[in-house]
């Protein structure tokens, strides 16, 4: 048998390693993605003062603070009993769009963007932010660092820091924003609402209206008929901060709506012995391997699997790019993991209208912003991280201090996806062993898509090349090593 | 000449916090009005922000090596990685990012990086706020490489 590692993934750094196995005849038998994933969480929070875990817990991702601030700081509500003033809420809601805005932006122009802007089979060195500056030009440039810029000047003047929120208390927040915030933040979300409707208007241009791309989004390797999950509004539409989850079916029909204090009852997690990390599923279905389809109870979070797990966007603007999406992909459920990028910048859209709805409403200055807490208990937070799905849930003391916690992160959610997405995509693409570049990239584009979290600092010194390719014979012999410099 | 003398690295996960340990210790040495002492646990674009506006830039960071002895202490200049990030698997490394604005025409990036560099076999992957006994030691040392590198003039460009 022959195996394919690819190792360190490019762009998508940490140390993950996917591993292709061939059989004799040089075609792909099977293909396993494996990441690091931080542990002992439970035993580290032990002990600890609740009320120090959006802190803490905002530290675990310098990408993702906001989304473990604010679903720690719900889980806070909840284990204190405390349902926090309307202007709290909106407040955070404020700040997570930010979020939003600076990490899509960030995605879709440097990380998953590439592969589509400058094509799937451009060469290496040039699929990457400096190529899709090239083809698009300086002065877009200069637009994607300037509104990424902004996405996090929203979430630093709500949240104190940007890398470090320090506003989510259990009840609350503790900073309001005067008027002089609101208009720069107002002026602010403008230009970024200009901003996502240009990123619309690009992706339709360059990918939409080339034949070839959306061929590539909806072939058969990129197809994943997994169900989908999401948090939703009262109208089932999407919402980033709060809201019911919502799993819907292959065909976009409703499974399962539930409150995140139930999530034990509807999701359980599949174990497997070579990673550590794990498999969740949804229990009525249960877990039948890496397949899709009805009866496997795998199902996806995300971009594509909020816009798939609800009936439409809460913004007009936004709204209108969700309809046009499933109508040009062939009507619900979207299927195509190559979706997700479209995805993303609809929900884009969605952040910045979101954002200018809530800065101009006008409790948004209100300074009743905290609740007296209760007694300290157990409480279960979700919130929508950019990548999916994110549960926190503590439970504790009569102190006040934590006894146990566990963190459901949204690659989790997605774990088990992934691993059928680059196997379907490496056996459509590797055939009799014939390996190159270009085609690696396209199996490591059915993962970006996800843009995974691999945990933890992987800091390398110089030399070591991106990307390693080894192929190895029947005899697990190494014969053939690829080498490319990203 | 202005510097800022920057820990990255992620307090909660061990030995990877290392730089912020070494930040924290020369607070208490440092109060010159033209050198900055902070802290980051980022990467890439929000690394390089932090950076802007400095004539040098002096990052303590813990690195991870296979050939180096774990516990060394080595300075780097930016320019001999060639990728470099911390706790940030969404984002572009730090070159990366300097590479991006300077396209951009950005004017403020500090003439000189250098990475004061503590070597470890493993960056820890296990949640944990203190360091090994080994990480541990290496400490007065790069103190002390800071120190003098502080007082270094800018030799290159980056």
């Amino acid at each position: 048998m022959k195996t394919i590692t690819i190792d360190p993934i490019t762009r998508l750094e940490g140390h993950g390693k996917i591993n292709i196995f061939l059989n004799g005849q040089g075609d792909v038998e099977n293909a396993y993605l494996q990441i690091p994933e931080l542990r002992g969480f439970e035993r580290f929070a032990q002990g600890r003062r609740a009320e120090d875990m959006p802190q803490i817990t905002s530290r675990i991702c310098g990408v993702c603070p906001v989304a473990h601030h604010f679903a720690a700081t719900k889980a806070l509500d909840a284990a204190f009993n405390v349902d926090p003033p309307s202007a709290a809420k909106k407040l955070r809601e404020l700040m997570y769009s930010g979020y939003y805005i600076y990490d899509h932006i960030l995605h879709f122009y440097f990380l998953g963007g590439p592969d589509f802007v400058v094509g799937p089979d451009a060469p290496a060195a040039k699929r990457n932010v400096l190529g899709v500056i090239e083809k698009a030009g300086v002065e877009i440039g200069k637009e994607v660092i300037k509104h990424r810029a902004y996405g996090q000047k929203i979430t630093a003047i709500l949240g104190g820091k940007a890398t470090h929120p320090v506003c989510g208390l259990p009840g609350g927040v503790s900073k309001g924003l005067n008027k002089d915030e609101v208009k720069e933040i107002e002026t602010m979300t403008k230009s970024c609402i200009d901003f996502a409707k240009f990123s619309l208007q690009l992706f339709n241009d360059i990918v939409l209206k080339n034949k070839d791309y959306v061929d590539l989004i909806l072939s058969d390797p990129y197809q994943l008929k997994t169900y989908n999950m999401g948090l939703v509004d009262k109208n089932n539409k999407v919402n980033f901060y709060d809201g019911k989850i919502r799993v819907t079916d292959q065909q976009g029909k409703e499974k399962v709506k539930f409150d995140v204090k139930d999530y034990t009852k509807y999701v359980a997690e599949h174990v497997e012995e070579w990673t550590y990390i794990k498999f969740p599923y949804l229990k009525s279905v249960g877990w039948k391997g890496f397949k899709d389809g009805k009866d496997s109870g795998i199902y996806r979070v995300g971009p594509l699997g909020r816009l798939n797990a609800a009936e439409g966007m809460a913004t007009p603007l936004a709204d209108k790019e969700y309809k046009k999406m499933f109508e040009t992909l062939g009507g619900k459920a979207v299927n195509s993991t190559l979706a997700f990028h479209w995805a993303r910048l609809i929900e884009l859209l969605y952040a910045t209208e979101r954002a200018m709805e809530l800065i101009k409403d006008p409790e948004i200055t209100s300074t009743k912003i905290r609740n007296p807490v209760g007694e300290p208990g157990e409480g279960i937070g979700v919130t929508e991280a950019a990548r999916g799905t994110l549960i926190h849930h503590y439970k504790l003391d009569k102190k006040g201090l934590i006894d146990k916690a566990n963190l459901i992160v949204a690659t989790t959610n997605n774990s088990g996806a992934i691993n059928m997405s680059i196997r379907d995509a490496a056996i459509g693409i590797i055939k009799k062993g014939k390996v190159n570049d270009g085609l690696l990239n396209m199996v490591e584009m059915a993962f970006r898509a996800y843009d995974p979290c691999f945990a933890c600092a992987t800091h390398t010194l110089p030399g070591g090349m991106p990307l390693e390719v080894n192929i190895y014979d029947h005899n697990k012999k190494l014969y053939k090593k690829l080498r490319q410099n990203l | 000449m202005k510097t800022i003398v920057l820990g990255v690295g992620n307090q909660i996960l061990g030995d990877d916090g290392v730089g912020i340990h070494v930040v924290n210790e020369l607070k208490k040495q440092i109060k010159d009005p033209n050198i900055t002492l902070d802290n980051a646990v980022t990467g890439g674009m929000n690394l390089l922000e932090l950076l802007l506006g400095y004539d040098k830039a002096i990052i303590i960071d813990a690195v991870k090596t296979n050939d180096g002895k774990s516990g060394d202490v080595k300075r780097i200049p930016l320019s001999n990685f060639s990728t470099m990030h911390s706790c940030n698997p969404h984002d572009v490394s730090l070159i990366e990012a300097i590479e991006i604005a300077k396209k951009m025409g950005e004017d403020k990036i500090p003439k000189e990086i250098i990475v004061i560099g503590i070597l470890m076999k493993e960056i820890p992957c296990e949640f944990g706020e203190k360091l090994s006994e080994k990480i541990s030691s290496a400490v007065p040392k790069a103190i002390d490489m800071t120190l003098k590198e502080i007082n270094n003039k800018i030799k290159n460009s980056t």
